[in-house]
């Protein structure tokens, strides 16, 4: 019996005022004219709203680049749905913030990618950091459900602690110590992101002595990274089975990243019902159930805790959908994840953060170490 | 972080609200939500803001007739401190 899904992640727009090197959005961006209009986005949540759907995250890319994310907030609000804002803040001063609040927003999450200013804008390509500190202290006085998520890879990780810190006397009610996943822009910056063990062990004992220390005023939410944990992540709560995401240009796919997997074709809702696609669409019933499984997963007591883990990691590290995710310590081809660990924890230098006078003079000075996220068309 | 005190008036977190519609009806929270049913259906009801930990105990007290009303008290205390904690619950 198919359950209805519970969410919806409406990636409203590619477009973004950071390039932050961690990104898990595609390598190929949805360009800007093909981007949904108001009233497409409108009868999504309508329909939405009619599958008994819950939430509505709006990401993007940055959704405030988006001038009528008030118009779509409120859409989704009147079709019912608890409306989650994903942002980095950019875009977003006290008025807007007012009228976002007005228009029905239930809780905005503010990306941190540091607690030093130098080190953030690093990371993100972007001078952003100050912006979203006065952003925080805005929010505070408004009646929306605040959540701060820090992004944690190899080059921060040193001072986990100081970041912690830093972002308790931002006031949030909710954490997120988001260990960087490897699609996109992070997969390909994979090497200069990946922690090493110590760095690992060290978060897990931090994350531990501040979620005791915080309980009561703040929730902290954390997960091993999978590459480090012994079996892989319940990706997305399976394939089709809870959440739907819509990208920018009205296709709808089960993840972010499932655009990479060959021979499956995504429905667009400017041509078929949400309701089709979910119960219908051969893509979404790829991976359904457990008829797919490769063994060890066909047999394997976590079958219906984790689902085999993630098809695309599958895809992306391994050349297959049809395998056990590769982070599964049970995988046939879990070497290509230990090997990766291996050169994480090889002895390589972490790289300093450096100020720059531009972007352009920025990716010169780290065309070695990574890539930043370009922007669409 | 304790169950509540006598006096503490329990409500829902900022950015909590109730969902869902007639027997389905959940608590909405940031990218998550909670089932509710029965006695946890009754108690959260029950945290508006105004009615004090003392009378909500003592209102469901009444309505579960002869049950041990020491236990009615620490179930709830701990099923609100449950919910305090993941900052669903204020009190």
């Amino acid at each position: 019996m198919l359950s209805n899904p519970l969410a919806l992640i409406a990636e409203v727009t590619h477009r973004c005022p950071l390039h932050c090197v961690y990104c898990s959005n595609p390598l190929e961006l949805a360009g800007t004219k093909e981007e949904l209009s108001t009233d497409e986005w409108t009868s999504v949540f309508e329909q939405c709203g009619k599958l008994g759907m819950l939430h509505a995250h709006f990401t993007g890319g940055e959704p405030l680049a988006r001038p009528d994310l008030a118009e779509l907030i409120s859409a989704a609000r009147s079709a019912g749905l608890y409306t989650n804002l994903i942002t980095s803040g950019l875009g977003l001063n006290e008025p807007r913030l007012e009228a976002l609040v007005s228009a029905g927003l239930d809780h905005i999450q503010i990306s941190f990618q540091d607690s030093r200013e130098e080190a953030a804008n690093w990371i993100a390509g972007a001078k952003a950091h100050a912006h979203k500190i006065a952003l925080s202290r805005a929010i505070r006085g408004h009646k929306i459900a605040f959540t701060v998520n820090l992004v944690v890879h190899r080059q921060n990780l040193d001072h986990l602690e100081e970041m912690i810190a830093f972002i308790e006397q931002l006031n949030p009610e909710r954490v997120e110590i988001a260990h960087t996943q490897y699609y996109g822009w992070a997969l390909a910056n994979r090497a200069a992101l990946m922690p090493t063990h110590g760095q690992v062990e060290k978060a897990v004992a931090i994350v531990a002595e501040a979620e005791k220390r915080l309980a009561g005023r703040i929730r902290i939410d954390s997960v091993v990274p999978d590459y480090y944990a012994k079996y892989p992540k319940p990706c997305m709560g399976g394939w089709g089975r809870r959440l739907m995401l819509i990208n920018p240009a009205g296709k709808v796919l089960p993840c972010h990243a499932a655009e990479v997997l060959p021979g499956l074709t995504f429905e667009n809702v400017r041509e078929k019902t949400l309701e089709w696609i979910w119960q219908e669409s051969s893509s979404f019933g790829r991976f359904r159930g457990q008829d797919w499984m490769p063994e060890p997963c066909r047999s394997c007591d976590r079958r219906g805790e984790d689902f085999g883990g993630c098809r695309c990691q599958a895809f992306l590290l391994a050349g297959d959908a049809l395998l056990t995710d590769p982070a599964c310590s049970l995988a046939p081809s879990h070497g290509i994840v230990e090997s990766a660990v291996r050169d994480a924890n090889s002895g390589a230098a972490i790289a300093r953060p450096a100020a720059s006078s531009s972007f352009v003079q920025l990716q010169k000075q780290t065309g070695e170490l990574w890539s930043y996220r370009t922007n669409p068309e | 972080m304790a169950p509540p005190s006598d006096t503490s008036q329990p409500r829902l977190a900022v950015g909590c609200r109730w969902g869902g519609s007639g027997e389905n009806r959940v608590i909405l929270f940031p990218e998550g939500k909670i089932n509710l049913q029965g006695t946890g259906l009754q108690v959260l009801e029950r945290c508006d803001g105004r009615r004090t930990f003392s009378e909500i105990i003592s209102g469901l007290q009444k309505e579960f007739g002869t049950t041990d009303p020491a236990k009615i008290r620490s179930d709830i205390g701990v099923f609100l401190e449950q919910l305090q904690r993941k900052r669903i619950v204020d009190y």
